[in-house]
């Protein structure tokens, strides 16, 4: 029965105060940490699928627009641009890699990448099952598109035009399943890769086969209607075309040339990255306040119960003093006590945060595939902070404790 | 042996105390008399080393409470001042077992299980073990506040109006036991009353 073990009995022996201070603590970091979880893993996630692209080449319009299209796949294209012109361009002693995408159609939601299949090593992407393409209209899936649509090695199916579900169907086209990757925890997971001629030919060949018509001979003329020289052809346009850099004075030179001597665009990701988690972390901030205001309410709580139960235990503390106890182990007995109650708090809040994000990740696997259990450095601030807040609050209730007059108290005259 | 020298205390520089000396050997026994207000708890207080006498001095075995820091008094009443109140007090959030262990924590000696089982059946409280404090009878408590007082084995017992919130017979069981106790550990029992049941059963006393 020693200060600390009296610290938890008066903690549990008033639940309703207890738990009170508890849930506000619990509430306001969860929600920070909530917060940063999610921050963090986006900008891991952000940073995951740069894979060392340098620059990217699309047709004119909001730069933020072709980032996020060509390398996260989350906005619409900016438009078609000629392979030939972007490969003159990028024809260059600065230029280490360059990959073309096509993109604009999708199945079930998934969009369809015309590329090459450098793009495939470029992610680092095993195989699980299966070849990668070697013609036209030939496809390797995603390991998230396998789970979802249930498609396998050998699966014939059509693309739709556009990445809604009510866009015009290519029902003269069909793609066949040829190899699923493994799972990569990048982009790539969501994504069916094909040739960068498969793209071409939906969209320019005239061919009249229904997507019903599961003929396996009859969709092998796509590509024997175009010659292997379509890239020379100065018809043959992709959406976007990915660069990355041998040396860094390419950073400077390359996007002014492609900026003012073309009508194409050149966007840089780190850039446009940075732009776009400085909009997001506005929103952040604002709610971190308002969670921060909430851990600030826990600590009044803390406060008023503790200093509440030091009125009524005023005759306890004497005792305890008569019984032997100094005054500093008092203070500790009401330290201890405001210190239990946030970190019991804190700890539920880290939990809580990462309770959450574990759940949707179940219902959404495509999302936050790999959780940080780990505490983040954010949160490592976020967990010293709410302890000096509960440390703050106990202060002063300590220090009623530390000048308790018990003379006084215990005198009967 | 327990001994004062000329001790004096003033309240806001007006109420001003002096009490007379006091002389008690190993086991012995004193009951200080006195009506309201003549400082009664304050002469206790002070024997207490809960407050400091302004003048005097006042000697514990071979300690002198002049000689003692804050810290050091506080450990030396744990370890050798048994205190009992006209009300009982007891931490609230523990049972009477666990307020006598606390006690005897506190004190920093030999915390023994049996010895606190022990006590509380020697004092008729044997099935009131885990019961809370406040759950028990004015008679009960006042028991289990002496058991909580004297299972360190204090070399001084001191008693403030122990009996007087009490009826007559709890009045003597209280008296009985605080006597047997303090046989049993050999200690001084100082008991300061204006509880006139209690006066002839002591042939030691002085009046304040």
């Amino acid at each position: 029965m020693n200060i600390r073990k009296l610290a938890w009995r008066n903690i549990v022996f008033n639940p309703l105060n207890t738990i009170l201070s508890i849930l506000l603590m619990t509430f306001g970091v969860g929600v920070i940490s909530l917060l940063l979880l999610l921050n963090n893993q986006i900008d891991k996630q952000l940073q995951d699928n740069l894979r060392g692209i340098d620059m990217v080449i699309g047709a004119k319009g909001s730069p933020l627009q072709l980032i996020l299209s060509s390398i996260y796949h989350i906005d619409n294209p900016t438009g078609n641009i000629s392979y030939k012109e972007a490969e003159k361009l990028t024809k260059n002693s600065m230029v280490d890699l360059t990959i073309p995408l096509s993109y604009g159609d999708s199945y079930n939601g998934f969009r369809i990448v015309g590329t090459t299949q450098e793009y495939i090593d470029l992610y680092d992407a095993d195989l699980s099952k299966g070849v990668l393409w070697d013609k036209s209209m030939q496809v390797v899936i995603g390991s998230a598109v396998a789970d979802i649509t249930n498609l396998s090695i050998g699966d014939m199916f059509c693309g739709t035009h556009g990445f809604g579900d009510d866009g015009h169907v290519h029902d003269h086209h069909h793609y066949e399943v040829v190899g699923i990757l493994k799972q990569s925890n990048t982009t790539i997971d969501k994504l069916i890769i094909t040739d960068t001629k498969s793209v071409w030919d939906v969209h320019n060949s005239h061919d009249h086969h229904t997507c019903e018509d599961h003929d396996h001979h009859d969709h092998h003329h796509a590509d024997e209607n175009h010659n292997e020289d379509i890239y020379n052809s100065d018809k043959f346009m992709v959406t976007s075309m990915l660069v990355r850099f041998k040396s860094p004075v390419a950073f400077i030179q390359m996007p002014r040339k492609v900026n003012e001597t073309t009508n194409l665009q050149a966007a840089m990701p780190v850039l446009e990255i940075n732009r776009l988690t400085n909009l997001l972390g506005f929103g952040v901030q604002t709610i971190n306040v308002i969670a921060l205001v909430i851990i600030l309410v826990s600590g009044l709580s803390i406060f008023i119960s503790l200093y509440n139960s030091l009125r009524k235990r005023r005759y306890e503390l004497a005792l305890i003093r008569v019984h032997g106890a100094t005054k500093s182990q008092l203070i500790k007995l009401v330290l201890y006590e405001g210190l239990t109650l946030s970190l019991i708090g804190t700890v539920f809040g880290l939990i809580i945060s990462r309770s959450i994000l574990f759940v949707t990740s179940f219902f959404n696997n495509q999302i936050f595939s790999n959780i940080e259990i780990n505490l983040i450095t954010e949160e490592l601030w976020l967990f010293l902070i709410s302890l000096l807040i509960g440390l703050i609050a106990s202060l002063i209730p300590s220090i009623l404790a530390y000048k308790i007059n018990i003379p006084k108290i215990l005198s009967n005259e | 042996m327990i001994k004062t020298e000329s001790i004096s205390y003033t309240y806001d520089g007006n109420l001003n105390f002096n009490f007379p000396d006091i002389h008690l050997s190993e086991g012995g026994s004193l009951l200080v008399l006195g009506n309201s207000g003549v400082g009664k708890t304050t002469f206790l207080q002070i024997l207490a080393g809960l407050l400091k006498s302004e003048s005097g001095k006042v000697q514990l075995g071979n300690t002198n409470y002049n000689d003692l820091s804050d810290n050091e008094m506080d450990y030396f009443r744990g370890a050798n001042i048994g205190v009992i109140f006209q009300k009982s007090y007891f931490v609230r959030t523990l049972n009477i077992f666990e307020n006598l262990k606390l006690s005897l924590v506190l004190s920093n000696k030999k915390y023994e299980e049996n010895n606190i089982i022990n006590l509380l059946e020697d004092i008729g409280l044997g099935d009131k073990l885990y019961s809370m404090p406040y759950d028990l009878s004015q008679g009960e408590q006042q028991r289990a506040a002496i058991a909580s007082a004297v299972i360190k084995n204090p070399e001084l017992i001191l008693a403030d109006e122990p009996t007087s919130s009490l009826d007559d017979d709890n009045c003597q069981k209280t008296i009985s036991l605080l006597k047997k106790q303090a046989d049993k550990n050999k200690s001084k029992l100082i008991i300061i009353t204006h509880d006139n049941r209690i006066k002839n059963q002591f042939n030691n006393s002085i009046t304040l």
